[in-house]
C-alpha cells in the first residue's frame, strides 16, 4: 500500500527533516506515528499524501512509483487517500454538510446520491444538528469532527490523520477511534500521527516513532 | 450543491473590479459606436457625391459677361446631354446661386449685381463609367471657361477622415481589450492568492486542474458579463439618446455624421460584453491552470 525506501526530505537549503526513512504499510493495517513536536511527523504524512515531493529516496503508493508516475495520474491517487489535517482546512464559506460532501463531489457524484450518507456520517460524529452551520460558528472539536467526516466519507483506501483527537474530549476521542477502527475493518489502511499515549495504549496497533528525522519501530502490531 | 460555482465565495471588495470592467466596456462600446458611425457616414458621403458631377463656368474677365456665360452654359449643357452615362444636367437658377453665396456675402441689391459663375449639376447613371478626362476636354473645347469637378478630391478626403476614425476606434478597442484582459488576469491572480488555501485543498483532495479552473472561470466570466453588459447598455443608451436630440431639433453639424446609432447598429454593441466575458473566461482559466501547475 505504502512503501518508503531511504526517503530523505529537506525544505530548500535547510537541514534534512527526514533521513533514510524506510517502512512499509501493508494494506488493511492500522499504524500510529509518534514523535516529539518537530520530529518530522507532519512532513512524513505530507510525503504520503503527495503534498510534497521527497528530496531523495523512493516512495511507492498503491503499487506505483511516485517518481515515475505521470502528474496527470496524481489526482486519481490523491482521491484514494483521506486526510485529516492538523489544522482541519475546512472551507469557511461552505456548510458542515458541503464540507463533508466535498470528496464525493470531486468524485463526480451528485447530491441526491450521497445526501443520506453524509447526513448519517455527520450524525455519527455528533453533528447531526449542525449540518448547515459554517465552520466559523463551530468549536475546534466540532471542526475537527467535520474534518474527520470529510476524510472518511468517500471510504478511502488509505486514511491519514494528523493529531485527529487533539481538540476533542476523551469520550468523543474514543468514538472517533472506533470510527477509524470500523473503517480499518472494512479494509481501509489507517495511519494516525498522535501524541495521545492513552489512544495508542487503547489499541494493539503498530507504533512507529520518529526521532530526529529517523524512524524507529517501537511496537509491531499485536494480532488479537 | 451541484455545480462548482459555489465553491468560490462571493468576494468582498470585488466592486472596484466590476466598476473598472464596466467602464472599460463603456469606452469600448463608445469606440465601436464611433467606428460604426464613421463607416456609415463614409458610405453615405461617397454614395451622395460619387454619382454627381458639377461643371463650373467661371466669369470671363473681358467682354459681354452675361452673353458669354449664357452661350457657354448652353454649350456645356449640349455636351453633357450628348454624353452617354449622364442621366440629366441642370443649371442652378439665379435664386439657387444667391442662396449658395448668401452665408458668405449676405443678401441685397449689391450682391445681386455681382457677377457669379454658372454652376451646372449633373447626375451620372450609376455604374455607367463615364470617361471624365475625355468629358473635361470636350467641355473645355465647347466652353473655354468651364471647369469639371467630379468631387474626387473631396470624396478622397472624406474617406480618409472616415478611415482614420475607423482605424483609431479599432486601435482603441484593441487597447481596451488588452487592458481588460490584464485587469481580469490581475484580479484572478489576486483572487487565487486569496483563495490559495482552497485551491491547495481541492488539489490535495484530488481535484483535477480543470475542476478548480471551472470554479474560477465561471465566477470571473459571470462578473465580467454583468459589469460589461451594464457598460455597453449605458453606451448604447447614449447613442440612442443622441438620436432623440436630433429629433428634438438639435441641428447636426453640416457634413459631420449624425451621432445617433440605428437600432441594428446598436445591436453590434452587444459584441462588447460577449468579448469581455470571453476575455475574462480565458484569462481566469489560464491563470488558474498556471497556478495549479505550480503546486506539486
Amino acid at each position: 500500500m505504502v512503501r518508503f525506501e531511504n526517503v530523505g526530505m529537506r525544505y530548500g537549503a535547510g537541514p534534512e527533516v527526514l533521513r533514510d526513512v524506510t517502512f512499509v504499510l501493508e494494506a488493511g493495517s492500522f499504524t500510529f506515528l509518534t514523535g516529539l513536536s518537530g520530529a518530522g511527523k507532519t512532513t512524513l504524512l505530507k510525503l504520503i499524501y503527495l503534498a510534497e515531493p521527497p528530496s531523495r529516496g523512493l516512495i511507492t503508493l498503491f503499487g506505483s512509483d511516485m517518481a515515475t508516475l505521470r502528474r496527470a495520474d496524481f489526482p486519481a491517487i490523491r482521491r484514494r487517500i483521506g486526510v485529516v489535517f492538523q489544522d482541519f482546512r475546512l472551507l469557511p464559506h461552505l456548510s458542515a454538510f458541503d464540507n463533508v460532501a466535498l470528496p464525493l463531489r470531486l468524485a463526480g457524484r451528485h447530491e441526491g446520491e450521497y445526501e443520506h450518507d453524509v447526513e448519517e456520517l455527520l450524525s455519527w460524529v455528533g453533528l447531526g444538528d449542525r449540518m448547515n452551520a459554517k465552520p466559523a460558528t463551530l468549536s475546534g472539536g466540532e471542526q475537527q469532527r467535520i474534518a474527520i467526516a470529510r476524510a472518511v466519507v468517500a471510504r478511502p483506501d488509505l486514511l491519514i490523520a494528523d493529531e485527529p483527537t487533539g481538540n476533542v474530549d476523551p469520550e468523543i476521542g474514543a468514538r472517533l477511534i472506533r470510527l477509524f477502527g470500523e473503517l480499518n475493518r472494512l479494509g481501509t489502511t489507517v495511519l494516525i500521527a498522535t501524541h495521545d499515549r492513552a489512544l495508542i495504549e487503547s489499541t494493539k496497533a503498530r507504533e512507529m516513532r520518529l526521532v530526529d528525522g529517523r524512524l524507529v519501530e517501537l511496537r509491531a502490531a499485536v494480532r488479537a | 450543491m451541484s455545480s462548482s460555482s459555489r465553491l468560490l465565495p462571493r468576494e468582498k471588495g470585488a466592486a472596484p473590479l466590476d466598476l473598472v470592467i464596466g467602464v472599460m466596456a463603456f469606452l469600448a462600446a463608445l469606440a465601436l459606436g464611433a467606428s460604426l458611425l464613421a463607416e456609415r457616414a463614409s458610405v453615405g458621403w461617397r454614395a451622395g457625391l460619387s454619382d454627381r458631377l458639377t461643371v463650373q463656368i467661371l466669369v470671363p474677365s473681358a467682354g459681354d459677361v452675361n452673353a458669354t456665360l449664357s452661350r457657354e452654359t448652353a454649350a456645356v449643357l449640349d455636351v453633357l446631354r450628348a454624353t452617354p452615362g449622364i442621366a440629366h444636367a441642370t443649371p442652378l437658377s439665379e435664386a439657387e446661386m444667391q442662396s449658395l453665396v448668401e452665408p458668405w456675402l449676405g443678401k441685397g441689391a449689391l450682391v445681386a449685381e455681382l457677377p457669379l459663375p454658372k454652376l451646372i449639376d449633373a447626375a451620372l447613371v450609376p455604374g455607367a463609367g463615364v470617361d471624365l478626362a475625355g468629358l473635361a476636354a470636350r467641355l473645355k473645347r465647347a466652353a473655354p471657361d468651364a471647369q469639371l469637378d467630379d468631387h474626387g478630391r473631396w470624396i478622397a478626403r472624406l474617406k480618409g477622415l472616415a478611415d482614420t476614425i475607423v482605424w483609431s476606434a479599432s486601435a482603441i478597442l484593441l487597447l481596451i481589450a488588452v487592458a481588460t484582459a490584464s485587469i481580469v488576469a490581475f484580479a484572478t491572480r489576486a483572487g487565487l492568492e486569496a483563495q490559495h488555501d482552497m485551491v491547495q485543498l481541492l488539489h490535495q483532495m484530488g481535484a483535477h486542474a480543470g475542476f478548480i479552473a471551472r470554479a474560477f472561470e465561471r465566477h470571473y466570466a459571470l462578473a465580467a458579463l454583468g459589469a460589461s453588459a451594464a457598460g455597453a447598455v449605458v453606451a448604447a443608451l447614449l447613442f440612442l439618446a443622441a438620436g432623440g436630440l436630433e429629433f428634438a431639433g438639435v441641428e447636426a453639424v453640416p457634413f459631420l455624421p449624425p451621432v445617433a446609432l440605428k437600432l441594428d447598429e446598436a445591436a453590434w454593441l452587444a459584441a462588447v460584453p460577449v468579448i469581455a466575458t470571453l476575455i475574462a473566461w480565458a484569462t481566469a482559466r489560464l491563470s488558474v491552470l498556471a497556478a495549479v501547475r505550480e503546486i506539486y
